[in-house]
């Protein structure tokens, strides 16, 4: 069996890849790429930790989270055609409506 | 109903009578003069009434004292109240206080007569004064006392300064105020001390003995120190009695007044106060005695060559407040060391003290009004206060020089008269309470010193003023009184008709004439009943006796050198057969001379502490102030500035900020929460 570390490792690497696509990515688009890649990261280990215990939660748990990721990404894709009809831009830089 | 319950109107008819002169003075015809009257008049009426009460029928249930209070403020285990209190030493003040006041009242009808719109405000002003001294007199606790205080103080700053468009007048004010003040921020000292030891300040609590026995006696000697600070400002003793000669300034009837009745008898009255207290302490009387003492020589010594006449007078008066502090003192003194050791003679003799003083004060009060009031009469008809320019008016102002040869005699102390009975009776009882301890024997030598030196520059004034070549003043009054009358008949109308060498009009002259049956009469009250040893509180009396008086070769003495001072001041400066000038300008002489006149550089040397050591303090303070304080507060609100404003910086509207933020923010935790599992050993 391989060992859990290695799942471990590489969804932490999978992870980190994520957070540095989510700060450093200007298009809006490769930054909900970059939130796929840590939900896929946690799937990972959801789906690790529960083979690893014999405890079927950890799949349902993965189930659901991809779930939620679709879900989330048809939302999120539906916002970004609206601003991008409005401001003519996916770039997030030029996006600072959260301002007060 | 008794009529102690009604003492409490007293204080109040003047104030009354100051609110409505105050308001409506303006519209009467003689500026509020008859309703000032009225008012102060009343509580005159009064203040005998419940005075004679005290004096002859005494208090109900053998008490010594009456009292009526109500709470005022009652916090943190502190008792404050608000009331009456009276006992004898209270009746003789009211009598000293309303009767002399009220003569002053009817003699400033007169005298302010050309005052015109102004007389409101003195009038006002006066009111104030006497209700707030007569409130004084009455409170029964120190803090009513001290609030009291504080307002005859308001009153005589804004008496001495009546004339405030005169520059001399202002500052002559500003530093009465402003000299009482260090003395009553030592007072105030005193009654925070006497709070925190006592809990209360009531006259009732404090003065009972078991009470002050359970007391921590250091901090009682301390309290009474200060509080006597106090009485060093408010009666112009030793070395805050700079104020009181600059006070002549305001109206010659405001420093009747604040001479003979109301501001520097106050501090004396507080003393009196403090005499069951003081008892228990008596190195505290010590020091009162030296104080007065010192005050007493000092002030004479620099009333020798004032070239003024009421500036003679107002170191006349210091001096002989000094020997009413002496005197208290030495009562205090005398009467501890004669409770501690249980000698009832000692505690007589301290009674009698304490009594002679008391005498003092009010024999005083009747010829120093007398003097003031007289001089006043005389400036006002000669238009100036220097001595030099008078001279001769004796012809033009009988009554005026009579009843000031009265009073001159009177202080200096010509038996009979009744500054004779009270001054030696206190050189008496200074002289035999050198058996106990030295500084009294030396302390009766500046006494005796002092009552020479009275005599003589009493003598040198009125021999300047009465006696002798008619000065310039006196020339050009008695020749142009017509013409200046003339002049002005349409507003004075009455004095158009009189002739022209014409002194006082008779309602200045009518209190001259009762203060001066006063000034010589007043000392005969000792042979009355138990004389002044009834005003003490406490049940150890012993009357004054004329056998005593006379058979003690103490007597002669004081006599032989009141004589003497009458005698050297009648050649110096009637006779001329010594030639004052002459000496005053010998080398040897002049430095001394100047000396008096600058009063012993006292005057320099307020001034020189004002502005090298409390401004370089205010200077210190202001810099404190400026840097630190300030700085601190200055700080914390650049600091919150600067925050708002970093904080208004991370407010960027940029969602991978503030994720970066949040991420970061969890990282710092992640690792904070494994140090700390490290440190505490979880992990």
């Amino acid at each position: 069996m391989i060992p859990l570390e290695y799942f471990l490792i590489l969804s932490s690497v999978l992870f980190v890849i994520g957070i540095v696509g989510v700060l450093t990515k200007k298009n809006a688009i490769l930054v909900l790429i970059s939130i796929e890649l840590m939900l896929n990261a946690a799937n990972i280990n959801f789906v690790a930790f529960a083979a690893y215990n014999n405890d079927p939660t950890g799949y349902v748990f993965a189930l659901f989270s991809i779930g939620i990721a679709a879900a989330e990404v048809a939302v999120g894709l539906a916002i970004l055609l609206n601003l991008n009809r409005l401001k003519d831009t996916v770039h997030v830089d030029d996006l600072n409506t959260m301002r007060w | 109903m008794q009529i102690y319950e009604l003492a409490w109107i007293i204080p109040l008819l003047p104030l009354v009578a100051f609110l409505i002169v105050g308001f409506l003075g303006g519209k009467m015809k003689d500026k509020g003069g008859m309703i000032a009257l009225a008012g102060v008049g009343g509580a005159m009426v009064l203040s005998l009434l419940v005075a004679y009460q005290a004096l002859t029928a005494g208090f109900d249930g053998g008490a010594h004292y009456f009292e009526q209070s109500m709470a005022w403020v009652s916090v943190g285990g502190y008792d404050l109240q608000l009331g009456i209190y009276i006992d004898t030493v209270t009746a003789l003040m009211l009598i000293v206080v309303s009767f002399v006041a009220s003569l002053v009242v009817i003699y400033s009808v007169g005298y302010m007569h050309d005052q015109g719109e102004r007389r409101r405000r003195y009038f006002t002003e006066i009111c104030l004064f006497v209700g707030v001294m007569l409130g004084l007199v009455l409170a029964n606790n120190f803090l009513q006392l001290f609030i009291f205080w504080e307002l005859v103080g308001l009153c005589s700053y804004l008496l001495i300064g009546f004339w405030f468009e005169r520059p001399s007048a202002a500052s002559a004010a500003k530093k009465a105020f402003l000299v009482t003040r260090v003395g009553d921020v030592m007072f105030m000292v005193g009654l925070i001390v006497l709070l925190t030891t006592f809990k209360t300040l009531n006259f009732h609590t404090l003065f009972d003995p078991a009470v002050i026995g359970g007391a921590d006696q250091g901090m009682l000697a301390l309290g009474l120190f200060f509080m006597f600070g106090g009485s060093i400002g408010k009666s112009a003793q030793f070395p805050l009695h700079d104020w009181l000669p600059d006070a002549m300034e305001g109206p010659t009837t405001v420093s009747a007044l604040i001479h003979a009745a109301t501001m520097v008898k106050a501090g004396v009255y507080l003393v009196a106060r403090m005499f069951p207290l003081l008892i228990f302490v008596p190195d505290v009387g010590l020091f009162i005695a030296i104080i007065g003492g010192v005050t007493a020589l000092m002030a004479a010594t620099m009333a020798l060559n004032s070239p003024l006449i009421k500036r003679v007078l107002a170191y006349s008066t210091i001096s002989q407040l000094g020997y009413m502090f002496l005197s208290l003192g030495t009562g205090a003194y005398l009467f501890g060391i004669g409770l501690k050791d249980g000698n009832e003679a000692l505690m007589a003799a301290g009674s009698i003290a304490f009594a002679a003083g008391l005498f003092h004060l009010m024999n005083h009060a009747f010829f120093k009004a007398l003097l003031f009031l007289s001089a006043g009469a005389v400036i006002h008809y000669v238009h100036t206060e220097e001595l030099r320019l008078m001279g001769g008016l004796r012809k033009h102002m009988k009554v005026t020089s009579t009843v000031m040869l009265i009073g001159s005699l009177s202080i200096a102390g010509i038996p009979i008269l009744s500054g004779f009975w009270s001054k030696d009776e206190i050189l008496a009882s200074v002289f035999e309470a050198g058996s106990d301890h030295w500084v009294f024997l030396l302390l009766w030598l500046m006494g005796v010193i002092t009552a020479f030196l009275t005599a003589f520059y009493m003598f040198r004034m009125w021999f300047m003023t009465f006696a002798g070549e008619e000065g310039e003043a006196t020339k050009h009054a008695t020749h142009t009184k017509g013409e200046h009358v003339g002049a002005h008949g349409d507003e004075h109308g009455h004095e158009a008709e009189v002739h022209e060498h014409h002194e006082a009009p008779w309602v200045m002259l009518g209190p001259l004439v009762v203060l001066a049956i006063l000034a010589i009469g007043s000392g005969l009250v000792v042979f009355i009943g138990e004389g002044f040893s009834g005003t003490i509180f406490f049940d150890v009396k012993e009357a004054f006796s004329l056998d005593k008086i006379l058979g003690d070769w103490l007597t002669y003495l004081s006599v032989l050198v009141a004589i003497a001072g009458i005698a050297l001041a009648y050649f110096t400066f009637y006779k001329k057969k010594v030639d004052a000038g002459a000496i005053a300008n010998k080398p040897s002489v002049r430095p001394l001379y100047n000396m008096l006149l600058k009063r012993y550089g006292f005057t320099k040397g307020y001034d020189y502490i004002g502005e090298k050591v409390v401004y370089g303090f205010s200077l210190a303070v202001d810099w404190f102030d400026r840097k630190i304080i300030d700085g601190i507060v200055n700080l914390i609100s650049r600091g919150l500035v600067g925050g708002g404003k970093a904080m208004r910086k991370m407010q960027t509207g940029l969602v991978q900020s503030y994720s970066a933020i949040i991420i970061g923010g969890i990282v710092v935790l992640i690792v904070l929460l494994y140090v700390l599992g490290y440190v505490l050993g979880v992990i």
